[in-house]
């Protein structure tokens, strides 16, 4: 057996106010991917969109999200995110971009990237703290991303089978 | 992971937003970033030469790069639109204050004279018009040799349809006349949200006929072997550099600093050995 393969982008959505994160679902980013391929690829990239695109996962807390891709097509789909200057929900527009951090042949090996850098993000966080309260919860959470880090991809091994 | 650089954010007064766009390119992983001063001389009004504001004024901290432990580097750049020849200045001093000179031709015998005579870094290309002239292979090649770079910023790209047709057209003709050499792709942002991160720019430049390799070289180490070269247009033919020191003997003359000779090919008459690409050196 052959499986069909896929290219999994690890992307982030970055807006001016973190708040407006939270109103964003799978729906309305597939929405507006599938809008910005058919503007710039034409029926060609649209064709190529609606194989086997789908959003797998999405956290709205921190903005990452997972772009599923046919893997013969994925880098004419992934040159068009750039051109997405705002995603469109129920209630309102929400202007951000798309920046692409890591591109993978399976969703484990994405949420290893992503594992990692999230630990990354809250180093980064530490030198900023206010007082030592604060410093102490990111010094847990880092410890903590490193635990549950087995955990984890127990957990989400099973997403991997799918074609 | 390379050395990302975005050598063209465009200068805005409001220093907030200043600061939100270098905050953006060193939260996407831009190590180094150019803040451009565009200038249009003209005959008639007699117009001073922008010069750069210091770094501290346009941001209290540096913020530290993604995935690195530095803080960013911002450096000053200035485009000089030019219409007629005489309108460049070589000698100007306020050029100096710069670190890094740029020009954008409008007409092709200007394009032919910033490839051939002018001692400029950069050669930027409108984006946002029809270009009313094509590249000629000559002063294109003429220009590698200098180890000029021409630019492709993208912003104007996102904006609009219409300016994206252009910008798309414009850069395959480049990229066509100068075979995917030294081209440099840089942002022109006015706003944080006009920034994409670096390997999506890499994977934009496949729509513009650049190979991977050569979209990867185009943010990074073109960007840096530029740099290089801007510090020997102000160096005497590469060989002598000297520095202002701040300490007590403010005459004393730096050693002279003989650069890097590339030992073999440094025939006479051909550029300095820094002013050139790594790979070209090779070759």
């Amino acid at each position: 057996m052959v499986r069909v393969k896929s290219r999994y982008l690890l992307c982030e959505i970055n807006v001016t106010d973190r708040n407006s994160l939270l109103l964003l679902n799978d729906k309305a980013i597939a929405a507006a991917v599938k809008e910005v391929v058919a503007r710039i690829h034409g029926d060609y990239g649209a064709a190529m969109c609606s194989l086997r695109f789908s959003v797998k996962y999405l956290n709205t807390q921190t903005g990452m999200v997972f772009l599923r891709f046919p893997k013969m097509s994925y880098k004419l789909l992934w040159s068009a995110l750039p051109f997405i200057t705002s995603i469109d929900t129920r209630w309102k527009k929400i202007p951000c971009f798309l920046n692409c951090l890591h591109v993978g042949g399976t969703i484990r090996t994405c949420q290893k990237f992503l594992i990692r850098y999230n630990t990354q993000q809250l180093h980064r966080m530490l030198p900023n703290c206010q007082n030592e309260e604060e410093k102490e919860k990111i010094r847990k959470a880092i410890l903590s991303c490193s635990i549950i880090q087995g955990a984890f991809e127990d957990e989400r091994d099973d997403n991997e089978d799918e074609p | 992971m390379s050395v990302f650089m975005d050598l063209n954010l465009t200068f805005s007064a409001d220093r907030s937003n200043m600061q939100q766009i270098i905050d953006t390119a060193a939260y996407l992983g831009f190590s180094t970033v150019a803040v451009n001063y565009t200038f249009e001389p003209s005959i008639k009004k007699k117009e001073t030469v922008p010069s750069p504001k210091p770094v501290e004024d346009l941001i209290d901290q540096l913020p530290i790069v993604q995935g690195r432990s530095r803080p960013i580097r911002v450096l000053n750049r200035l485009t000089l639109v030019l219409s007629e020849l005489s309108h460049f200045r070589p000698n100007l001093t306020e050029y100096a204050n710069f670190d890094l000179l740029a020009v954008q031709p409008t007409t092709e015998k200007l394009f032919h004279a910033a490839c051939t005579q002018l001692e400029v870094d950069v050669i930027s290309v409108a984006m946002t018009e029809k270009l009313p002239f094509f590249f000629k292979r000559a002063p294109v090649n003429v220009a590698l040799e200098r180890g000029l770079a021409f630019e492709v910023s993208y912003t104007a790209a996102i904006r609009d349809a219409t300016m994206r047709r252009y910008t798309i057209a414009n850069a395959v003709s480049l990229v066509q006349a100068c075979k995917g050499k030294n081209v440099l792709v840089s942002s022109a942002a006015m706003k944080p949200q006009e920034l994409r991160g670096p390997y999506d720019i890499i994977n934009l430049c496949s729509l513009m006929g650049l190979s991977d390799e050569e979209a990867k070289r185009s943010v990074s180490s073109i960007c840096r072997s530029l740099l290089l070269h801007a510090e020997t247009r102000k160096a005497a033919s590469g060989v002598i550099s000297t520095k202002k020191s701040c300490g007590e003997k403010p005459q004393q003359q730096e050693a002279p600093i003989s650069r890097n000779t590339g030992e073999g090919d440094s025939g006479e008459g051909c550029a300095p050995a820094a002013k050139r690409l790594k790979s070209q050196l090779t070759d």
